[in-house]
């Protein structure tokens, strides 16, 4: 690399000096033990060449000869006899030396002209960002140089965020592999066959792109091109993270993990779910819960994927930690609007998280100790084929807890946790890739002596990606998810119980992926699901318990989906996604149903009967089409617009009678009385790009429709009921909202503004049921929080020194409050609102952290940085929960805040 | 691998989150709810009824409540009524002894024009507790009840009334007498050293018996007291009230008990509408509060002295906070001015070597010394020593 920059560098010093010397020396003296710069000197002096070397190259070389009148090129054929070193001569008597190979400089017979020409030459420059690479720049006329096959192409590169020249970026044409690198000015030439060329530049270990020209003549290309920071930076290329604009999709976030590191974190452990949570249109009911509402949708409406394999409990410790390990995983996308076709189960959203695969090249890894929780990961290849990762996590202490106030009753409060992760990915050959991915992890807590509680995920899958053409590309993956609850309860031995639930499913999936030609991208598949599940079981736990055992059926369940969809570039400015899936869901027995007087409420008083199934006999069957469509219109170079419409179906529930996730929250298939949950969502964006794409605008507009939703009668039992749907009130709810998001994507100061107003209704269904909320009136969801902000900015103060700001704002969610007391059994007690009629306040909250990198030497043992700061930086109390309990016989209002004041952390964190 | 000098990093954190009261501004809601509580004894033993209206939820102590008044009676199925007598204050006594067989309506006819009716009750007959029991461990006491539940009897709701013998901190058997001016002793009317206190509790402890092998709810807790407790200093007794539920009264009290206790945790649940099983006749989507039921009450006391529970060592009580004697001697001729304002009493008698009656006292705050401002010095009458 060096050798280039200095023979460039060299080039254009002499270009600028450059003197028409154009005869033909000859060279006549005595040379003995001379040393090569010392000859070199002398034959500069004497003739009009110019010598250009690297000086390790020459520095054992002594030139012992003598000239008489000899020509330069036989001196120095002599010279480098046997040393490996090369030389060319190029037309201006600039003597390039090299080892090895010679250097190839084949200057252009009209170069100069061009030069001299420039001006009169159209020049075409680039500031259009993501359009660039699909649009064909003409270069020069036709009528230039018309005899002539080749043409030359020179111009400019420069920096998209700084606008300065670019040095050392390499510019290249594939085809015949000719290439050149920028000179510190940031210019470049190529001489190329006339036509259509791919020109694709490169920027020093920095992203590639790519511009379509058609070299009709000498001309100028001006290009803009994103400038990699060379910094110890993790690299994260997230999809279509340059093209606000033109990419499909619509309602996609997609937040690389060098984003996620950057935000301040609690307790110093980096949270790919609070990257989420910066998004628009993304909003958390509170701070002690990972589980998040996309777009007015409740938490169990987002389907998590890490991998191919879903994730039933995306939280640790209740949800103070995420469950992913952010060192295993090498980005995330959140897909809140026009949810792909091979995406399906769900009614919110589809939040990918992709894991990732050992690198190739050694061992290597990376770890973090925090105060609570420490992780190490190691990866690398196991044959020249395989490659491995395996990360793990851990709490230490079980004092986290004990930061939880006293008055909370937690003082005998224990945590602890682990996961773990472990990735292998085999190439086969060029066409079969098999990955593996594995990730188990278990949570064990209480908040009390006497009371439990424990869960575990267990996610297992393997993938085999073949390559059937250039055109078709299959995908066949089969795994097993798992996610197993339990809480034992041992206040007294005689009632000690043990209470578990568990979810597990076994699925296989072929997707394909077809090409067929460059305007139409096909993709379709099969998906299969196989869900066990056991809504829950209480047993007596150790020998004195006198509890009688209690066990809901089990539950099983298969579902089918198929879909197809294709991706239509209709022309350079529309191009339309449209796709279907067709679900098939069959509940299974063995089961036992209750069955109630028709067009009655569902209650204990109207059960007339029961009907038993046999194992495997079809108990229910719900199936149904789900669409995708969207379409994309370029308006003009800078801006465009999109529009979406999608239906969803999801057949398993979270039974919650709370506003956020809590572990006791068991999960349900769709049976004979609980439909699937059906929605769609209709949704129109704006897309702009400002100031040559430093600036990313978006604006999106959503409705959505949902159908069959769980909301609970008074007093409903959510925990070992086996008649659930006695508790159930078959709920419709709407959404909608807009979204604001301004990003600054690079520089110094990185960043983005987010806004959403939003609103999320829902409503007791019309038909006879024992309870309608509110009069059967729409009410706010528990989690309808009208304004949202979320501002993050990250500045760079140097290549180690990297600061970050968060701030958040949301309206405080609602809330059902006592309005009026009465005395009731002796002790006052409490009248509350109509449901959800009023709103806990509301949420303000800025977090501050620095990343301190260590030196930037290559050869160090490890790398490490610290990362340090403040959550919650303003120490406001932002109230979780509001309760009033009675105390003396009188009732007292109070609200309970998680992290009420200032929360420093502090976390080392190495790379190896 | 290479090895890594781990920094341990340690912040002395203290607690992060925190409970502050919590006072919305609500808006002033005149609306007024009927709030309907009665358990009716079938057997004849005289039961309450009360009627009253909500208030707002920031009224204070100085609220004087407004209570309906009008006609209450029970009507059986066979259209026999039975009026409930107003005792004033929104409270009707019921005292029959009602055939257990039929089924029963409660209508209410209050003043303001308004009428309710509750659902169909039907009696139901509560079995007898089989024991309470307290058992002593390291913390405390834990108060216990074992019952069985029977076909007709499944679901129980248990309340309990908690009265207590208590010593002031500086007791005194002596009491300044205003009309002879002097400190005589105090006579049993007067006494001050020993008083009863007693409330009723707002718990409510709620269980299915069928959860339970052979329908047999064994030692479910009542109540805890832990060691030190004032309760225990000289002698306790707990009356706990037993009483047999339809499944939709469990779920009214099931709501009360959630909507006032289970609020202040992590996992809150939603609070819930309540109603019961009350529907005003001009106005059924009307809001009422109340379930009533029809039934008997079981009900059992025990006592508990302080020698089954030693050693027993005495925290301090609130209310005697800072409670000491005066060290100066209060003679004879001071008396009148030191104790007149009723602010100070005689608390520890000084006697002289050869004299029989004190010769003056070391005086204290009354609060320090005269139980009777926080409890009652006549025995009540089901006090069994």
């Amino acid at each position: 690399m060096k050798q280039i920059y200095l023979l460039v560098i060299g080039l254009f010093i002499s270009l600028a000096i450059y003197a028409q010397t154009n005869t033909s020396a000859k060279l006549t003296g005595t040379y003995l033990g001379l040393p090569f710069e010392r000859f070199v000197e002398r034959v500069e002096s004497e003739t009009p060449y110019k010598f250009y070397f690297k000086k390790e190259d020459v520095k054992d070389l002594q030139v012992n000869l003598q000239a008489s009148n000899t020509e330069v090129r036989l001196v120095l054929d002599e010279v480098f006899l046997n040393t490996g070193l090369s030389y060319s001569i190029d037309s201006s008597n600039r003597i390039w030396v090299s080892k090895g190979q010679r250097v190839f400089i084949d200057f252009p017979n009209e170069y100069f002209k061009v030069q001299e020409r420039k001006d009169n030459l159209s020049v075409v420059s680039d500031s259009l960002g993501g359009f660039d690479k699909n649009k064909r720049f003409i270069i020069g006329k036709l009528s230039d140089n018309p005899e002539s096959s080749t043409a030359v192409l020179s111009g400019v590169v420069t920096s998209i965020e700084s606008g300065n020249p670019m040095n050392g970026a390499i510019v290249l044409e594939k085809v015949n592999y000719n290439q050149v690198a920028t000179d510190k000015n940031g210019n470049y030439q190529l001489t190329l066959p006339k036509g259509r060329h791919t020109i694709w530049v490169q920027n020093i270990g920095g992203f590639q792109e790519q511009r379509q020209i058609e070299l009709r003549g000498d001309g100028v290309l001006n290009m803009s091109i994103e400038e990699t920071i060379l910094s110890l930076d993790e690299i994260v290329v997230s999809s279509g993270a340059l093209s606000n604009i033109n990419k499909l999709d619509m309602g996609v976030q997609s937040i690389s993990i060098a984003e996620v590191k950057r935000l301040p974190a609690v307790m110093g452990e980096v949270d790919v779910l609070r990257g989420v949570l910066t998004m628009p249109g993304v909003n958390t009911v509170g701070e002690a819960t990972t589980g998040f509402n996309v777009r007015g949708g409740a938490a169990d409406q987002n389907l998590i994927l890490y991998g191919n394999s879903t994730i039933f409990n995306p939280t640790h410790a209740f949800g103070f930690f995420s469950a992913f390990n952010a060192d295993v995983v090498s980005g995330v996308d959140l897909f809140k609007g026009s949810i792909p076709v091979n995406y399906g189960g769900r009614l919110s959203s589809v939040l990918q998280v992709d894991p990732k695969f050992g690198r190739k090249d050694k061992i290597g890894g990376s770890g973090g100790i925090g105060i609570l929780t420490s992780r190490l990961s190691l990866e690398g290849p196991i044959s020249d084929k395989t490659t491995f990762i395996i990360g793990a996590r851990t709490t230490y202490s079980d004092w986290a807890l004990k930061l939880l106030e006293d008055e909370a009753d937690l003082n005998d409060s224990k945590i602890s946790f682990y996961d773990i992760n472990a990735n292998i990915q085999h190439e086969l050959d060029e066409k079969n890739i098999l990955e593996f991915t594995g990730y188990a992890s278990k949570d064990n807590f209480r908040f009390d002596p006497d009371t439990t509680y424990s869960y575990q995920n267990l996610n297992l899958s393997l993938g085999w990606r073949h390559f059937f053409n250039d055109q078709l590309e299959g995908k066949f993956t089969v795994g097993r998810d798992g996610y197993q609850f339990g809480i034992i309860g041992q206040d007294n031995p005689l009632n000690s119980f043990d209470y578990s639930f568990d979810v597990n499913q076994w699925f296989a999936r072929a997707d394909f992926e077809s090409r067929r030609n460059e305007n139409h991208i096909l993709k379709f598949g099969i998906h299969g699901i196989q869900y066990d599940i056991n809504p829950g079981r209480n047993e007596p736990y150790g020998e004195e318990s006198i509890v009688i055992e209690d066990v809901l059926q089990e539950e099983n369940a298969r579902e089918i989906s198929s879909y197809i969809g294709d991706e239509y570039t209709v022309n350079d400015k529309l191009s339309l996604s449209y796709g279907a899936r067709y679900m098939f869901y069959q509940l299974l027995g063995p089961k036992t149903i209750n069955e109630y007087v028709e067009d009655a409420p569902i209650t204990e008083s109207n059960v007339i009967g029961e009907k038993t199934f046999t194992k495997g006999e079809n108990v229910k069957t719900y199936h149904g089409p789900e669409f995708r469509t969207s379409a994309r219109y370029i308006l003009d170079n800078m801006s465009s617009i999109k529009i979406g419409f999608n239906t969803m179906r999801q057949n398993i529930h979270l039974l919650s009678n709370s506003s956020s996730i809590s572990p006791t929250d068991s999960w349900k298939l769709s049976d004979t009385y609980i439909k699937p949950q059906t929605g769609g969502q209709g949704s129109v964006g704006y897309y702009r790009n400002f100031a040559k794409n430093k600036l990313e605008f978006s604006t999106e507009v959503y409705y959505r429709y949902m159908n069959n939703l769980l909301d609970y009668r008074s007093g409903a039992k959510i925990v070992l009921n086996d008649n659930i749907e006695q508790d159930v009130l078959n709920s419709k709810g709407k959404a909608y909202g807009v979204e604001f998001l301004l990003k600054k994507p690079a520089g110094q100061l990185k960043g983005s503004l987010a806004y959403t107003y939003s609103r999320s209704l829902m409503k007791t269904f019309d038909e006879p049921s024992v309870e309608k909320i509110n009069d059967g009136e729409y009410y706010s969801s528990n989690f309808d929080q009208p304004h949202h902000l979320v501002l993050v900015a990250n500045y760079e103060m140097s290549k180690r020194i990297n600061t970050s700001l968060n701030l958040n704002y949301s309206t405080g969610r609602p809330i059902t409050l006592p309005i009026s007391k009465f005395d009731y059994a002796g002790s006052e007690r409490v009248y509350f609102s109509d449901r959800n009629a009023y709103r806990i306040p509301d949420y303000f909250r800025i977090d501050f952290s620095v990343n301190l990198e260590g030196n930037h030497k290559v050869k160090k043992l490890a790398h490490a940085s610290w990362s340090f700061g403040v959550y919650n930086l303003l120490g406001r109390s932002n109230p979780y929960s509001v309760y009033y309990v009675p105390e003396d016989g009188k009732l007292r209002g109070y609200q309970l805040s998680i992290f009420a004041r200032q929360i420093p952390f502090i976390t080392y964190n190495f790379r190896f | 691998m290479k090895k890594f000098t781990y920094l341990s990093v340690m912040i002395l954190l203290a607690t992060f989150s925190c409970r502050e009261p919590f006072e919305p501004e609500i808006e002033p809601s005149d609306s007024k709810v009927l709030v309907v509580e009665g358990y009716l004894d079938t057997e004849g033993l005289p039961s309450e009824l009360k009627l009253s209206y909500t208030r707002n939820i920031q009224s204070d102590d100085s609220f004087v409540p407004s209570f309906p008044t009008g006609d209450v009676y029970l009507e059986s199925e066979a259209g026999d009524q039975y009026p409930l007598s107003s005792l004033g204050e929104g409270i009707y006594e019921f005292a029959y002894d009602i055939p257990e067989d039929q089924n029963y309506q409660l209508r209410i006819f209050t003043n303001d024009g308004n009428s309710y009716t509750s659902e169909l009750l039907k009696p139901i007959l509560t079995p007898e507790i089989i024991d309470v029991g307290f058992e002593r461990y390291e913390e405390g006491i834990e108060v216990f009840l074992t019952t069985k539940g029977d076909e007709n009897a499944d679901d129980f709701l248990w309340t309990f009334e908690e009265t207590y013998a208590f010593r002031p901190k500086l007791p005194t058997a002596y009491r300044y007498d205003p009309d002879l001016k002097t400190v005589i002793l105090a006579t049993e009317e007067y006494r001050t050293d020993l008083c009863y206190r007693g409330e009723t509790s707002s718990d409510l402890i709620l269980e299915t018996s069928s959860r339970f092998e052979d329908q047999f709810v064994f030692r479910q807790t009542i109540t805890q007291i832990p060691t030190g407790d004032e309760r225990l200093s000289v002698r306790y007794s707990i009356l706990v009230s037993q009483k047999a539920l339809e499944q939709s009264a469990s779920e009214f009290w099931e709501i009360m008990r959630k909507n006032t206790d289970d609020l202040g945790s992590i996992f809150s649940p939603l609070p819930s509408n309540i109603g019961g099983n009350i529907k005003n006749d001009q106005d059924p989507s009307a809001p009422v509060v109340g379930y009533v039921s029809l039934g008997t009450v079981k009900q059992k006391r025990i006592f508990i002295g302080l020698t089954e529970v030693l050693p027993w060592p005495r925290t301090d009580v609130e209310d005697y906070f800072g409670c000491i004697a005066e060290g100066d001697t209060t003679f004879i001729k001071d008396y009148e001015s030191a104790f007149k304002s009723g602010y100070y009493v005689p608390a520890i008698p000084i006697f002289c070597d050869v004299c029989y009656d004190p010769i003056g006292f070391r005086k204290a705050e009354r609060r320090c010394s005269d139980c009777t401002l926080r409890g009652s010095n006549v025995k009540p009458d089901f006090w069994d020593e």
